[in-house]
């Protein structure tokens, strides 16, 4: 008996030891924890340079510096990130842009909308170089294609403009390659300027674009969001979020090289020449308009106005969506200018 | 076994030219269809992307796989003993599997959060159906004069499950536990798909949406060497430790 008790003993405050420092640990927890916010942000897609300003406002420590502990949430496919904003399981997103954030409204999400990173339209129509069609008359009769993530309201709507009604032209769902426009199986096809157009580009194929913004539409996309909840109870947090992420950005476009060396480490599996083309074009989008005159990820009023009654009229929204409490912008305007003026 | 492996190689290479020759002969695009050397140079070039890539795809399966079949196990034991049991909740677990994953997935991030173990439940969730069903199927299918038979001997319900239950059931277990590797394989791939930066699911996707179709063929040919090779690995566990068949 007193031999086992005497090979117990150093066990015993070996273990007693662990048990205080776990004790420890957990008491020290709370009190790091009202210093650092946890928080995340769901990308509305992959890991890619469409994100760079958030990745490096984290890298940068500018998201800590602000007294958050920010973890960045990969979107996919098959998520959506309104949805989980709404349900709590992330804190912030960067959604799918004006028409997730009004059909997330009319839907009764508790979605608030602060920033908009990109300033116009960021996808356009495109023909084949050496197709028939000339102007955007042309595309009566055509077999268009448009992405069906709410997109394809942007193409009727830009028709209507030009006085065509639906019938006059076909319009469908596009697939995820560009294969078959290339092979001629439709005539028109939509692509980001940010992704599709390069992948275009990179296998020179030679296309004429027709931008929405040039025929009366423009759609702000990749909405910065967050849930009612946050702005009530932790309006300092969301301020910190805005703060952090705009001064990222202002960093990843000045300094593009540096921005993607920090995407790449994130995401590996990722191209650098196709990625420094995104960045590039990213960039270009978020500088359009508001955003130099402004500021970075500024709320272009009108233009979501406009937007609005765009998708009202294609009896996408149920009813008119009330723009007090769907755009806050309180958040954006206290940026510091210099984290959001180039 | 051996001669087998042989002429296996020798078919898989002679398809791999076939593969080459066709797409050069035919002239084929290759946004349409790369070349095989092409996508071995892509796999040559990224070998440590890969490699990172198989190893945290190859966890979450086999994680998975072991949270699946240790679930289908226990809950398949119980629907053979228990009738009530049996007929409250094999009918959920049927309903489970008419679920796409798809709808699922988006739930399973929501509670479990971004990292390895959203994954991980979906990998575990394809593979619990199987071993579940051929669990309790194999279970059932005991001759009840054997099980007469050892009570007469004294046999305790235990004694009854682990002596004989079990090692008849072993059989239809096995082939349950091949069939839940390949889908906890996939559960781990499509797990991917809801959000990450690592893994092959993520690359396949990458691939996909940059039109990067060599890297894509490579992923491919990767995760169907994977599979193939988790399916071996039970094969050959299934022929030195389940000979026998259910027929004792």
């Amino acid at each position: 008996m007193i031999d086992l008790r005497e090979k117990q003993g150093p066990k015993r405050i070996a273990a007693l030891a662990v048990c205080i420092s776990i004790l420890a640990a957990l008491g020290a927890a709370p009190n790091q924890a009202s210093a650092q916010e946890t928080v995340s942000v769901r990308l509305k897609w992959l890991a890619q340079a469409q994100f760079a300003g958030l990745y490096v406002a984290k890298a940068k420590g500018y998201y800590t510096a602000e007294g958050l502990n920010l973890t960045i949430n990969p979107g996919g496919p098959n998520l959506n990130a309104e949805s989980l904003v709404a349900s709590g399981a992330d804190t912030f997103a960067v959604g799918g842009g004006t028409e997730a954030s009004l059909a997330s409204r009319d839907k009764k999400l508790p979605i608030v909308t602060l920033g908009m990173l990109h300033q116009r339209t960021p996808v356009v129509m495109v023909v084949l170089e050496d197709s028939p069609i000339q102007k955007i008359q042309d595309f009566k009769g055509k077999k268009i294609t448009s992405f069906f993530t709410g997109l394809q309201h942007t193409v009727t709507a830009m028709l209507t403009n030009q006085g065509m009604s639906p019938s006059d032209y076909s319009l469908t769902a596009q697939a995820v390659s560009m294969t078959p426009f290339i092979n001629r199986e439709t005539d028109v096809a939509m692509v980001t300027l940010y992704n599709e157009l390069n992948v275009l580009k990179a296998r020179g194929v030679k296309v004429r674009i027709f931008a929405p913004d040039d025929y009366g539409v423009s759609v702000p996309r990749d909405s910065l969001i967050t849930s009612e909840k946050m702005i009530a109870e932790k309006p300092k947090a969301v301020q910190g979020f805005m703060n952090a992420t705009l001064r990222g950005w202002k960093y990843a476009i000045k300094n593009q090289s540096e921005a993607l060396d920090i995407v790449m480490a994130a995401a590996p599996g990722l191209e650098r020449g196709h990625q420094t083309l995104m960045l590039q074009e990213v960039g270009k989008l978020m500088l359009a308009d508001t955003g130099t005159t402004e500021g970075l990820g500024a709320l272009n009023m009108p233009r979501l106005k406009a937007a609005h009654d765009m998708l009202l009229n294609a009896k996408v929204l149920s009813g008119p969506v009330d723009f007090n409490t769907a755009f806050d912008l309180k958040f954006w305007n206290a940026v510091p200018a210099a984290d959001k003026k180039m | 076994m051996r001669t087998g492996l042989g002429s296996q190689l020798a078919a898989l290479i002679g398809l791999l030219v076939l593969w080459e020759v066709g797409v050069r002969v035919f002239g084929v695009a290759p946004h349409n269809m790369p070349t095989a050397s092409a996508v071995f140079r892509d796999m040559a070039g990224n070998m440590d992307l890969i490699g990172r890539g198989v190893v945290r795809t190859l966890s979450e399966t086999i994680i998975g796989f072991v949270i699946g079949a240790t679930i289908g196990f226990v809950f398949g034991s119980a629907f053979a003993v228990s009738r009530t049991l049996e007929r409250l909740l094999f009918p959920l677990f049927i309903v489970s599997q008419a679920i796409p994953v798809i709808a699922f997935g988006a739930l399973v991030v929501m509670w479990l959060g971004n990292d390895i173990w959203s994954k991980v439940a979906i990998a575990a969730y394809l593979t619990a159906f199987p071993v579940t069903v051929n669990t309790c199927r194999g279970m059932q299918a005991v001759d009840p004069q054997r099980v007469a038979l050892l009570r007469s001997f004294g046999a305790g319900p235990w004694a009854l499950f682990w002596r004989l239950r079990v090692p008849y059931a072993l059989p239809s277990i096995a082939a349950a536990l091949k069939l839940g590797i390949s889908l906890g394989l996939i559960g781990a791939i499509v797990g991917e798909w809801f959000g990450d930066t690592v893994g092959l699911g993520i690359m396949l996707l990458q691939a996909m949406y940059n039109e990067n179709l060599p890297r894509m063929w490579a992923l491919i040919l990767v995760c169907g060497a994977i599979g193939i090779l988790l399916y071996a690995a039970f094969e050959a566990i299934e022929r030195r430790w389940i000979w026998w068949k259910q027929e004792i």
